[in-house]
């Protein structure tokens, strides 16, 4: 009961659509001034496709362990926004987490253990180094890293004008469902029925939401997709001169090697524990 | 030399059957500073996206005729050769905005077009604009004033010769109204830029314009410097625009007989105080009594609100809040933007909570008391009307609230309210596509519905042309005895002077004023800090008379008659 009044309560009060909102801007541009920020985004890149394959690949608790814990001093480093760390934790029990917990309750002994420790490990290492990456750097920064290695310009544009829609589109959405608060009647919930009721509730209005969100958005971008003409969106992406004069403010510098080499180092010794052990 | 040449220029919207555009010939001499006017739907804003090539080269259509603006054919060169020649700022700027940061935004044109200066050139634009300091800023920090420059600078950027703005101020304080308006009028001297803009405001154009031209129905009028315009005051009205007030008071005071047929007609208040003196036997000022009960509504006391903010400190709206609204009451809200006017009322219909402190309806505390539970007591009308519009037609969102709540004679009370706000013919229509007058008919319908004791309007006037803010004020007027108290948070001060009975002004997070129309426009220390624009009439009234108290141009005519040797 107490999990359904949490979570009836929360879609419009405690998570409300203004919080998500503050939490997605922070989560993107919110930590421009941190270590990981910082860094040349092609180094991240790099950096990422080590960290987000390499652990699959591997079993070794001890090198995974060391994995772990460097993505998540990362993480910390890149403060990233407390609302995706949760979805973080989120994620990690709902795969396996919850597996390895009900095993120790329903007396799995280390055999059992062990394997899906190794699997949870091998999730939030992935993550961990996931989140370092995409939510410590500002989208702009990872546009132009991907442009870097080749990807079409098309992409890296849809990167940073998605983050730039969305706040337009959560705001849109915030206010439809402030209309439908205001002039809605929904159902008394002070019995679990009444919650069960209000939540279905709920859940309808978000979904009647969907119509005039979308007209709203598609009324607002009329003018965005003119203006994109007027300000060379076309021409830039197949103008190779555009492409160098992004990337010409890329540069690798000390700290991007002395990250890179610190994480080497970090590695080196993890593998040489585990050979030890 | 002439910025724009167009010959015989007839447009046609694809799927349209009528043109919008016809035959118009004209050419736009360079270093001009034209307004253009004319009635909704006229074909303004079509007209100026021809002279960026929009038309007809990415807005295809039937096009005839030629457009060569600033020498280059607009059939012939491309939209990004035309676009650093001519710049254009929409009316809703804020969709005009592409970056995420301020500098970022005014050099991403210049960017595209791979110029290698590009930092530089939005930087230079950034602080012609004024905007220097915030170039590190995130777009969402700005306020709309803020907004609507980096738009401006956005396509200042590009070094167009010929500037184009779509309705500049519909959405700015008058403070911010003036700063762009100065901005321009030096882009035009000191710069030499041909600057265009749809205006409906015709005392800007009176202070700011060389030339007005006259769209009616897609078709050329005429094109005349600013003052022999804007005195063809009957030829204007029929195309619902109205000239300065300082002109319709001399034109009606010629009617009547009080002004000698030769003078020449005034269009600035400094004109007006040379033709017009007061009465001999003028009548004292009257005063403006409020029959507010002392019956309280909503009251704030010691509140304390503010918001989050992605980086650093949350900002504060309200430090320390107590105002009291009483029943009966006609309020009008005014202060800048940002001054926290949405903010109070959000506050009032529960729908944010304040931090520290109280608010409450009828002297009950709404703390724990949930937004659905008052709708019946307290109803807002937001400023954007396609934000109350949750069903896809009207009919259905004004009977949405009284169906969801079981009221009896839901379906007649719908059909009366249909009625009443003349929208019968447009119940099955979806909201979001009716006109701007319409729109904002059927929002205050959706409003008093439940019938509330208590309604507040945020902006019901701003963004319309001047002929649908008539209607609207006489719908608000109309609607006085429906609700029996009522806010409107505004800009509109015409709005305020004929409709409220109690003006409050927020200034910085705190009422800095509150009283009559009288006491506030009589202050001039308030209208100074808070930067409000009086009424022109009332203006022109205090130009003459310094105890003058004239809110409409009747007022006005009752008081002074004009000088016979002016």
């Amino acid at each position: 009961m107490k999990a359904v009044e949490k979570l009836s309560e929360s879609i419009f009060d405690k998570l409300s659509i203004d919080f998500l909102r503050n939490q997605v801007l922070k989560n993107a541009y919110g930590n421009n001034d941190t270590v990981i920020a910082g860094l040349d985004p092609r180094i991240l890149l790099v950096w990422y496709l080590f960290f987000g394959i390499v652990p699959w690949f591997v079993s070794d608790v001890t090198f995974l362990l060391g994995c772990f814990v460097l993505v998540a001093v990362t993480t910390l480093m890149a403060h990233v926004a407390g609302l995706i760390l949760f979805l973080f934790g989120l994620g990690v029990f709902t795969q396996t987490g919850y597996l390895l917990i009900v095993t120790l309750l329903f007396g799995g002994d280390a055999t059992a253990v062990a394997p899906l420790l190794v699997l949870t490990l091998k999730v939030a290492t992935v993550s961990l180094a996931s989140v370092t990456v995409f939510s410590g750097m500002d989208p702009d920064k990872l546009a132009n890293g991907l442009m870097w290695y080749g990807c079409p310009e098309r992409l890296s544009f849809s990167i940073s004008y998605a983050y730039r829609m969305l706040p337009i589109l959560m705001e849109e959405f915030q206010n439809i469902l402030l209309s439908y608060r205001l002039r809605g009647n929904p159902p008394e919930h002070e019995t679990l029925m009444g919650k069960i009721k209000y939540l279905i509730y709920q859940l309808k209005v978000i979904i009647h939401s969907f119509y005039p969100l979308m007209l709203n958005t598609a009324k607002r971008s009329r003018t965005t997709v003119e203006v994109l003409e007027i300000k060379g969106y076309r021409y830039a992406a197949i103008n190779k001169d555009v492409k160098k004069i992004k990337l010409a403010s890329l540069q690798v510098t000390n700290n991007d090697l002395l990250f890179l080499s610190l994480s080497f180092l970090w590695v080196a010794v993890t593998v040489l524990l585990s050979t030890l052990i | 030399m002439n910025a724009i040449e167009i010959n015989n220029l007839t447009y046609c919207y694809p799927g349209c059957e009528r043109p919008t555009l016809k035959n118009i010939t004209v050419s736009i001499e360079k270093g001009d500073f034209l307004a253009i006017v004319g009635n909704n739907g006229c074909g303004k804003s079509t007209f100026c996206k021809t002279l960026n090539g929009l038309i007809p080269q990415f807005i295809s259509g039937d096009f005839q005729g030629s457009v060569v603006a600033c020498g280059l054919d607009t059939q012939e060169a491309d939209v990004g050769t035309l676009a650093r020649k001519v710049g254009y700022v929409y009316q809703d700027f804020e969709n005009q905005i592409i970056r995420p940061t301020v500098l970022d935004d005014a050099s991403y044109a210049c960017l595209n077009y791979a110029m290698p200066d590009y930092v530089q050139r939005g930087m230079t634009a950034l602080e012609q604009c004024g905007l220097s300091g915030k170039k590190d800023d995130f777009i969402w920090q700005l306020s709309g004033g803020q907004a609507h420059l980096l738009a401006l600078a956005g396509a200042l950027a590009l070094g167009p010769d010929v500037l184009i703005l779509d309705e500049p101020i519909a959405q700015l304080d008058p403070r911010h109204a003036d700063t762009i308006y100065d901005l321009l009028r030096e882009f035009n001297e000191k710069h030499g830029k041909t600057i265009i803009v749809i205006e409906h405001h015709t005392e800007y154009i009176a202070d700011y314009c060389k030339h007005v031209m006259l769209l009616r129905d897609g078709e050329l009028a005429w094109v005349l410097p600013a003052h022999e315009a804007l005195t063809r005051v009957d030829e204007l009205q029929a195309s619902s625009i109205f000239p300065p007030q300082a002109t319709i008071a001399a034109h009606r005071m010629k009617k009547l007989g009080a002004l000698d047929e030769k003078t020449p007609l005034p269009i600035t208040v400094e004109e007006g105080a040379q033709v017009f003196k007061l009465r001999e036997n003028a009548p004292g000022p009257a005063k403006t009594e409020s029959r507010a009960s002392l019956l309280e509504a909503a009251s704030f006391h010691d509140v304390q609100v503010s918001y989050r903010s992605v980086k650093g400190e949350p900002h504060v709206v309200f430090k320390n809040l107590n105002l009291t609204i009483n029943k009966g009451d006609k309020v009008a809200l005014i202060g800048s933007n940002g001054a926290g006017k949405s903010t109070l009322m959000k506050m009032m219909v529960g729908l944010l909570k304040p931090q520290k402190g109280d608010v409450k309806l009828g002297g009950e505390s709404i703390r724990d008391v949930k937004p659905e539970a008052l709708s019946r007591r307290i109803s807002m009308v937001y400023q954007n009307p396609e934000d109350m519009f949750i069903k896809d037609s009207i009919g259905g969102d004004i009977a949405y609230a009284m169906e969801v709540r079981k009221v009896e004679g839901s379906a007649a009370r719908t059909d009366e309210l249909l009625e009443r706000f003349r929208l019968t013919e447009l119940r099955e229509r979806d909201g979001r596509l009716l006109s701007g007058g319409q729109m904002r008919r059927a929002s205050l319908a959706i409003g008093v519905a439940l019938n509330p004791g208590i309604l507040l309007l945020d902006e019901p006037t701003a963004n319309l042309d001047i002929a649908t803010r008539k209607e609207i004020m006489r719908t608000l007027e109309d609607m006085k005895d429906i609700t029996e108290t009522a806010v409107i948070a505004t800009h509109d001060m015409q709005l305020v002077c004929e409709w409220a009975e109690r003006i409050i002004v927020l200034c910085g997070g705190e009422v800095v004023a509150d009283g009559t129309r009288d006491e506030i426009f009589g202050n001039a220390d308030v209208i100074k800090k808070v930067g409000i624009r009086s009424p022109e009439i009332f203006s022109l009234g205090q130009a003459i008379d310094k105890d003058a108290l004239c809110y409409t141009i009747d007022e006005f005519l009752e008081r002074f008659e004009g000088r016979t040797n002016a």
